[in-house]
């Protein structure tokens, strides 16, 4: 059997048939998803290895599967193709698939979810398809059932979680009606629909709005300003499985696959693309970080993380450049890596506790060691500290935008802007994980958690992988990761400035152990134990590390708390702002139908003599 | 000669008078007959869409033969248009009397529902097979006086007020039809369609033709629900018992209404640009308003109901599209691909449209309401109802895999393709609002509260419902195949032909 036959057709196959079984034997279908996503991950290793190729029906089939009669048409009408920008994507949705499933084993054993394998294998097999199909309307098929999954991921069996899930497949099911929009314009204008026999500048007014359709649908698919507002809903009402998977980092892979796929193949950005592109980046990257400082959910300020972080990749692969597109992939990666991290050690947390309220954990570092540590070196890399991979990706998108600002258009000229403004965010995204670590692990341990222990291995052996994926990935950036990962992808670029991921971890690693000798060697074995510092008040025991107040001021200045509490109320939310617009339009249609049959009829005979007096 | 032509509406009405005269006698008689009725359709009509491929053939009752090429008597003709709406009226007739098997069983005089639907039924296969004008109009009023009696037949006050509306508005309806028939044949003198077509010639009467293309626009527009001759339709199409609603959105708007406009305006009339413009027009406004209408509502089927407006919207917009390209005489291709997209369009809601009412019976018959505000928590106890209905709700909002996302794919690709950017502009918004309309339904439906399983908590409906359900679930989804240009080819590609190309209608009729 073809690899990418079965690749594609195994895992849907194994989804519609996991239908079938009933769900008392859930951690047997378990077994046998993560089976299934196992081969598939050797099968992403092999197409990993091929060439590059495109494909058609013919070569997709066996042959004793296709009829005699087809005609080529259809045959070439199926069109998938193997770039290696393609392969990059499954073998990491493999990598991610895998361990997350693993997670789920005994995260999800408790019911949360209806059929959770089947959709888990569907999202599977369909993103396999959305990356590997060249047809745009095959790519599109895809990419609408991934929709359909991630909502039902999510329970929905309260109000909160059935509102979030309705709000997540509205916005992606609206953003997928859109790119039709931009399909059919590009269709129109190139007489191809396979993605590799189309390339467009965005010179005409057609052009830009083909190019906007299909930015909306990888822009809400990824989630960026200001199509983003499922994501922080999502990851607050989901399973953190759930989270993990597809906001975190499945939806990431595919939105910003199709990103490249856009700025990089179907269309050649001109100079108001590329500054629309710039603006909604850095917008992307503030607006986010700045709401996740506020945030007490801890999942939802993870959500919020999810968002910030797709501007550093839209920076990246906006900027065009070769390394620029390589920092946007390699922070793409990067983010998956580490968010999916971060929402695996939260669920752990929330698993054991119960909780997911900064208020009410703390102090839980002793009780679960591995999860601290993962979710410690996942919270630095997203941050950004060196060596960590989230550092390496960061700095090269800084060193794109200071090599793209040689240019003489505007979007080149404002360079500092977007430097200054992805620098602060990375500040920001610092300061709040601060208050995550400070908040889950550090402090007092509350005195109901106790007899918390670290969670069983299935659950642990995912999230300490991704942290050591996320190490490795931070100190080989520039000798193995980038250019045996994403040269290939981009074409071959050099670093400008002296940098050397390797260099830079040893610099590190000498700088701990200086200081451990440093401590060792002057004997600093006894130190005063003593109650946290909460500014001069009064300690009582009840009081935990006060981690959610952190950055409150943030809500009392007075500009930004107005901007705030409008977010608060959803003013910005573009969903609810729709939302609004269409229920006072059908407010007023409404009133019309007045029920009264005489008002009817003369709608009838009104319509009737209107029709007749256009008409003559 | 195709001998099955006549048994299309003779099994049907002898189906309606057996189970009055015997269904008194026999216990559960009455149930067996039409489901046997319907079953014997749906065959035949199965066998009749595989052998017609793009053949016209013409039964003359009684034998009449033309004299001097001029066709007296009556006429019914078999095209493959005429097929397709064959085999979604009895398939849907089919399952929809099955369903009735235990939902009519809350209702007493079952022998008078399941005459009265095999005489609906026959009225439309009479409808989709007359090749005259008259006989249209004596089957439409067949079909639309059964389904008067069927809209009233809980005999509550609201539906006897939605009834009387809509007997209402219908009988206005009938009576623009006449008097565009009356019209015609002061001209035309014969009331053939292809006769028509011949005797109103290539330069006919500028102000006579318009007059009579608005009579029968409107009057078969009230028909097909288009804003704003809708209004009847969201409470009857609520009131009535749910099988019936399934009909009435799934298949009757169809069949006497977007059937007959097409077959009308393509192969009666000559197209002129200004009344397909018109037509698009009419569709587009259709569209929009109805999902506007339908996503304020909180009664189940009312809301089901307005969807049926915006969604024939859909249908109508894009075979109007097709029809502006052929009064253009351009690119026949994308008015190829247009009325494609509109006639698929049509099949799957009749696929998603009828499931969504059977899904909207099943829980009225569980729980007793039909307002959202009262529901909520169902997927944990009703599994199958929950997941048909989504899938239909997918199917209608324009989700893959499911049949409707293909249908508006082809629809929005058409129009783009034929420069109405507008209109693919608001094909693609009111499918987003359809969308947040049915995440609504399936939000307060099916989740939102957490409930517990007790003893007192809902059942699964019983199976003939949950059969009939399941078949349209996947009906849903077998429907995309439609959309490989390989099985688009065998089905769809030979109606248009007939569409939009007159001859291929006329030359067989009359015999030239």
């Amino acid at each position: 059997m073809n690899e990418y036959f079965s690749i594609i057709v195994l895992p849907v196959v194994a989804g519609i048939l996991l239908f079938l079984v009933p769900d008392k034997i859930k951690t047997a279908k378990g077994i046998f998803s993560l089976l299934i996503s196992a081969f598939t991950f050797w099968l992403a290793f092999k197409i990993y290895n091929f060439d590059e190729a495109k494909l058609d029906l013919k070569a997709l089939l066996p042959a004793s599967l296709i009829p005699a009669s087809l005609s080529p048409g259809i045959s070439s009408f199926f069109a998938f193709r193997c770039d290696n920008l393609a392969k990059l994507i499954i073998l990491f949705v493999s990598l991610f698939t895998f361990l997350i499933l693993l997670y789920s084993l005994v995260y999800v054993r408790g019911g949360r979810i209806k059929n959770y394998y089947e959709y888990f294998m569907l999202t599977l097999g369909c993103s396999y398809g959305a990356v590997l199909s060249d047809n745009l309307l095959i790519f599109l098929t895809f990419w609408g059932i991934l929709g359909i999954t991630l909502y039902k991921l999510i329970q929905g069996n309260n109000e909160e979680s059935s509102a979030t899930a309705k709000k997540t497949l509205i916005l992606i099911g609206a953003s997928d009606s859109i790119m039709i929009i931009g399909i059919a314009i590009l269709w129109k204008m190139t007489g191809f629909i396979n993605m590799s026999e189309i390339q467009v500048p965005t010179g005409t007014a057609l052009s830009c709005t083909a190019f906007l359709a299909l930015l909306i649908g990888s822009f809400t698919k990824a989630g960026a300003f200001p199509f983003h507002t499922w994501v922080p809903d999502y990851a607050k009402d989901a399973p953190a499985s759930s989270s993990a998977y597809l906001p975190a980092s499945l939806d990431k892979l595919l939105g910003i696959y199709f990103l490249a796929r856009i700025v990089t193949g179907l269309f050649i950005p001109g100079e108001w693309m590329t500054l629309l592109l710039l603006t909604l980046g850095v917008a992307t990257i503030i607006t986010a970080v700045m709401m996740a400082l506020i945030q007490h959910n801890f999942k939802q300020l993870l959500g919020y993380h999810a968002v910030s972080q797709v501007g550093y990749m839209i920076l990246g692969l906006s900027l065009g450049s070769f390394i620029g597109i390589a920092a946007g992939l390699f922070h793409m990666v990067n983010h998956a890596l580490y968010k999916s991290g971060l929402f695996l050690s939260a669920g752990a947390v929330e698993h054991r506790t119960g909780k997911n309220d900064l208020e009410d954990v703390g102090g839980l570092s002793k009780a679960m060691p591995l999860t601290f540590f993962a979710a410690l070196i996942c919270a630095m890399s997203i941050s950004g500290i060196p060596p960590l991979n989230g550092f390496a990706s960061k700095w090269m998108i800084y060193q794109a935008i200071i090599d793209f600002g040689g240019g003489d258009g505007l979007p080149q000229k404002l360079w500092v802007l977007w430097l200054v403004l992805a620098v602060l965010g990375s500040a920001l995204t610092l300061a709040s994980f601060i208050k995550f670590i400070g908040g889950i692990f550090l402090g007092r341990r509350k005195p109901e958690f106790e007899s918390v222990k670290e969670v069983p291995a299935p659950m642990w052996i995912p999230f300490t992988v991704i942290a050591l994926l996320c190490i490795i990935f931070g100190v080989f950036a520039t000798r193995l990761v980038v250019p045996h990962l994403l040269m290939p992808v981009t074409g071959e670029f050099e670093f400008s400035g002296f940098w050397n991921s390797g260099f830079v971890s040893l610099l590190v690693l000498v700088s701990i152990v200086a200081g451990a000798l440093i401590y060792l060697a002057t004997g600093i074995k006894k130190f005063r134990t003593s109650d946290s510092f909460i500014g001069g008040e009064k300690f009582y025991e009840q009081t935990a590390y006060p981690a959610p107040e952190f950055y409150k001021t943030l809500l009392e200045f007075r500009f930004l708390s107005s901007i705030y509490r409008k977010a608060q109320e959803k003013w910005f939310d573009i969903y609810d702002l729709s939302k609004k617009a269409v229920l006072w339009c059908s407010h007023v249609l409404s009133n019309a139908h007045t029920g009264v049959l005489s008002v009817y009829s003369i709608w009838v005979i009104a319509g009737l003599l209107i029709m007749l007096l256009i008409m003559i | 000669m195709n001998p099955l032509i006549p048994l299309f509406v003779a099994v049907p009405l002898a189906g309606a008078f057996l189970t009055m005269i015997f269904g008194k006698f026999v216990k559960n008689l009455n149930r067996y007959i039409g489901l046997i009725v319907l079953l014997f359709l749906a065959i035949i009509s199965y066998y009749s869409i595989v052998t017609v491929s793009g053949t016209v053939s013409v039964y003359k009752v009684g034998g009449w033969e033309p004299i001097n090429g001029i066709p007296i008597g009556i006429y019914m003709v078999m095209d493959s248009l005429t097929a397709i709406l064959l085999c979604i009226i009895n398939t849907i007739g089919l399952l929809a009397v099955f369903y009735s098997f235990t939902y009519i069983s809350q209702y007493t005089s079952e022998n008078y529902f399941y005459a009265l639907f095999c005489l609906m039924v026959a009225g439309m296969n009479g409808v989709v097979l007359s090749g005259d004008l008259f006989n249209i109009y004596v089957f439409l009023e067949i079909s639309a006086i059964s389904s008067y009696a069927l809209v009233a037949f809980g005999v509550e006050r609201e539906q006897l007020e939605a009834t009387f509306k809509y007997q209402v508005l219908g009988g206005l309806a009938s009576l623009l039809i006449l008097l565009g028939i009356g019209f015609i044949y002061w001209k035309a003198k014969t009331l053939n369609l292809a006769d028509i077509k011949v005797a109103l010639g290539s330069a006919p009467e500028k102000i006579h033709y318009l007059l009579v293309q608005m009579l029968l626009l409107s009057g078969f527009g009230l028909k097909a629900a288009i804003i704003p001759f809708h209004a009847w339709l969201p409470d009857a199409h609520s009131s009535a018992p749910s099988p019936i609603s399934a009909m009435l959105s799934g298949v009757l708007i169809k069949a006497a209404g977007i059937y007959v406009i097409l077959r009308l305006f393509f192969n009666m009339f000559i197209i002129s640009e200004e009344v397909a413009i018109l037509i698009t027009t009419l569709g587009a406004l259709s569209m929009a308003v109805g999902v506007f209408l339908a996503i304020g509502q909180w009664d189940i089927k009312r809301l089901l109901a307005y969807h049926s407006i915006s969604q024939m919207g859909y249908v109508v917009m894009s075979v109007g599209v097709g029809m502006i390209l052929v009064a253009r005489n351009t690119k026949p291709e994308v008015a190829s691909l247009a009325i494609a997209g509109g006639l698929f369009h049509l099949i799957n809601h009749a696929a998603f449209k009828s499931l969504l009412f059977l899904n909207a019976g099943a829980i009225e018959y569980r729980i007793g309401t039909r307002n959202l505000q009262e529901m909520g928590g169902l997927s944990q106890f009703m599994p199958a109802t929950s997941s048909t209905s989504f899938v239909a709700s997918m199917a209608i909002s324009g989700i893959p895999p499911f049949n409707g996302f293909f249908s508006k794919l082809i629809i929005i690709i058409a129009a783009i393709m034929a420069k109405f950017y507008l209109l693919a502009l608001i094909a693609v918004i009111v499918s987003i609002i359809t969308l947040a309309s049915f995440m609504k339904f399936q939000r307060y439906a099916f989740y939102n509260k957490e409930v517990q399983k007790d003893e007192k908590s809902p059942k699964e409906v019983p199976f003939p419902m949950v059969a009939s359900m399941v078949t349209l679930g996947i009906l849903c989804l077998l429907l995309s195949l439609l959309v490989l240009p390989q099985v688009r080819d065998i089905v769809l590609k030979p109606a248009i032909d007939i569409l939009m190309n007159s001859q291929m209608y006329i030359s067989p009729i009359l015999g030239m």
